[in-house]
């Protein structure tokens, strides 16, 4: 049997739906039969978890270097001995192979092939199969002997984190100025459009970039540029829609009561303006996730040892040109791309799941 | 119409003045003395007082303000920190070369993106324009630089079928990986954009109309949907070229290529502040002044225009 929601999707009539829902009900409605948008929330979904769950899931400590493994291919396998932990980190002592042990000391050979052995007392665990193991690098190591899969795992951290808050604050001040303009118009209208179009003057990347140079370089500094730079396009949007609801019979209706600016602006204009201003912000985020990695690129973002994407890309990038691991400017890239492309996959679907006008 | 430029004329002038100043509180704000900056940490305290003096740096604020702004009217925006060659000259020495850059993949990204643009429009809903559109997004997902790296690898690296990085003056094949990577995101905005402007004009009465009197598919397409659609895609293809216009700041940067991108990063790296201010400026002032001249275009093609 058929529900009657079965049935109104099926005939795909809004008219005809009996119990009437809300535009957020429809757009989710809408926006789960666009596969793409949906794959798009998939892989964000599962970035997500992988930022969040990134101690477990990652094989190493993104920060934990073996030298004498800098800059191995893909899939590369050390064999090691490792030591009693010391603080958080564990050591990692790479080795060719185990001569022999007796009671007290274990005699191996080393990376470089010469002999060494060291007191038992200093391993980890008792039994050989806790202190000596083979560590395979699935996506190969970088020039500090850190392993590329834990350190891209981690990255996704910077890229989301960086991406979320700067874009909120771009929302904040973009949807205040877009609001203040659109409502109150004249005066107040020509002073902000004209700091938008200052603002929209300067190449948003370049302007970032000198903003981070004068702020000093940084996390923190990274979200107050790139969200300075971004409400732009929020406050334009908003503008515009403050500008055509202004119009509406029941902002009129609201001024006809009596109801103060700010009651109107937050209750019954705002609301009413948020599937524009809810695109815009997808595809802000996707463009501050882009600016993020761009300012890691120049080594003006999070500093290291902290793992982010632009930042390994451009630590990797002379290792294609030497010829050792192209992998490790690659990766990253994919890794971006990938989180863009999702993003602005969702950002496309949510454009036509917002516009009641198609009802497709 | 000459009302109508006056007006523009002066609010781009305003427009200015904002860019200008927010130039100068970029290098005022910066924690430090510029002039120490400029003379390294271990000058000696005379030399810095004489730099400070020769600068204005000990003028209140305001006065420093004005005398920036007066300097900056005249195309005096002071000398490099690093080589001390005039800011201005050095930014129209590098100026062809990031012209040369910036028009030869617009013209591309044009030429293809309008196409591919019309071609989803005609086609839409077909496996053809989904991936056209899924292209375009792809497009607009990658970041240049790591877009660039890796056509670098590819094409410079791996195949060897183009040099990794220099100038076009030691052979016009150094212009390729560089143009190529530059013209793939404005060419995906242009496919987007030509396509949701064909499709709303489609959608529009006279074209019914002209389909309905016989008119063959390419007359309907390029005379009566395209001319209407035209206004976004053009909007479109001179911000973009106002944008790349003014610096292709990563594409210069990884390719080795000696423009106004390249200049602007060096100076980031050596904190080298009237260059820096010089680049910034220059890229905004470029923006401004096309978008000027865009918009009297807009004005001579649509006398709608003029009257809002």
């Amino acid at each position: 049997m058929e529900t009657t929601e079965q049935v109104y999707i099926r005939e795909e009539g809004m008219i005809i739906d009996p119990t009437p829902k809300s535009l957020w009900h429809y757009s989710w409605k809408r926006l789960k039969r666009n596969k793409l948008a949906m794959a798009g929330l998939v892989i964000i979904a599962l970035l997500f978890i992988i930022a969040a769950t990134a101690e477990l899931i990652a094989p190493f400590n993104p920060n934990q270097q073996i030298l004498e493994y800098s800059v191995k291919p893909i899939g590369f396998k050390g064999n090691v001995i490792i030591k009693k932990m010391d603080g958080s980190e564990l050591q990692y002592i790479p080795i060719q192979n185990i001569i022999k042990e007796d009671n007290s000391k274990v005699y191996y050979t080393d990376f470089s092939g010469s002999e060494a052995n060291i007191d038992k007392s200093e391993l980890k665990g008792n039994s050989q199969k806790e202190w000596n193991k083979e560590l395979t690098f699935h996506l190969g190591t970088d020039r500090f002997g850190r392993d590329v899969l834990s350190r891209l795992i981690f990255g996704s951290r910077v890229s989301l984190a960086v991406g979320i808050i700067s874009e909120s604050i771009a929302i904040f001040i973009g949807v205040l100025l877009g609001a203040m303009a659109g409502y109150f118009r004249g005066k107040t209208d020509a002073v902000i459009m004209w700091v938008i179009n200052v603002v929209w003057a300067f190449p948003s990347i370049l302007f970032i970039i000198a903003l981070s140079v004068v702020l000093g370089k940084g996390f923190w500094q990274a979200f107050v540029a790139i969200g300075l730079t971004g409400w732009v396009d929020i406050a334009r949007i908003v503008r515009g829609q403050f500008f055509s609801l202004r119009e509406t019979e029941y902002i009129e209706a609201t001024k006809a009561i009596g109801f103060k600016a700010p009651r109107v602006i937050l209750k019954h204009m705002l609301p009413n303006s948020m599937g524009p201003v809810i695109v815009t912000g997808t595809v802000g985020l996707a463009t501050a996730i882009l600016f993020e990695a761009s300012l890691s690129f120049l080594g003006l973002g999070v500093q290291p040892p902290t793992a982010s994407w632009g930042q390994m890309i451009f630590d990797g990038y002379k290792y294609i040109i030497a010829g050792n691991n192209w992998g490790l400017a690659v990766f990253p890239s994919i890794a971006i791309m990938l989180t863009i492309f999702a993003v602005n996959l969702v950002g496309d679907g949510l454009r036509d799941a917002l516009d009641p006008k198609l009802k497709r | 119409m000459t009302a109508y430029i006056i007006r523009n004329l002066l609010y781009t002038i305003l427009i200015l003045l904002g860019v200008v100043t927010v130039t100068f509180c970029l290098l005022y704000v910066v924690p430090g003395d510029p002039a120490r900056i400029m003379l390294g940490q271990r000058a000696d305290v005379q030399s810095v007082e004489a730099v400070r003096e020769e600068l204005g740096l000990n003028k209140p604020l305001y006065v420093q303000y004005f005398r920036f702004l007066g300097k900056a009217v005249q195309g005096d925006l002071g000398r490099s920190y690093s080589t001390n060659r005039d800011v201005v000259e050095t930014i129209i020495d590098k100026f062809p070369a990031t012209a040369l850059l910036a028009f030869s993949a617009l013209i591309i990204s044009a030429i293809l993106g309008v196409m591919i643009g019309i071609i989803s429009a005609v086609k839409s809903y077909t496996a053809l324009d989904n991936a056209s559109m899924l292209f375009a997004l792809f497009g607009i997902s990658f970041p240049t630089f790591a877009f660039g790296l890796i056509m670098a690898l590819v094409f410079g690296f791996w195949l060897k079928w183009f040099p990794l990085s220099g100038y076009i003056s030691e052979g016009p094949s150094y212009l390729v990986l560089p143009m190529v990577t530059l013209a793939l995101r404005p060419l995906a905005i242009i496919a987007r954009i030509t396509r949701s402007s064909m499709m709303d004009a489609m959608t529009q009465d006279y074209v019914r109309t002209a389909k309905a009197k016989g008119l063959s598919a390419g007359k309907v397409i390029f005379k009566h949907t395209l001319r209407n659609a035209l206004n976004p895609i053009v909007t479109t293809i001179s911000t973009s070229l106002a944008a790349t216009l003014g610096g292709a700041y990563f594409i210069e940067y990884i390719f080795n290529w000696p423009g106004i991108g390249l200049l602007a990063f060096d100076s980031i790296l050596k904190l080298d502040f009237p260059m820096i201010q010089g680049t910034v400026l220059f890229s905004a002032v470029v923006f401004v002044v096309i978008n000027f001249f865009v918009d009297i275009l807009y004005a001579v093609l649509d006398p709608k225009v003029k009257l809002s």
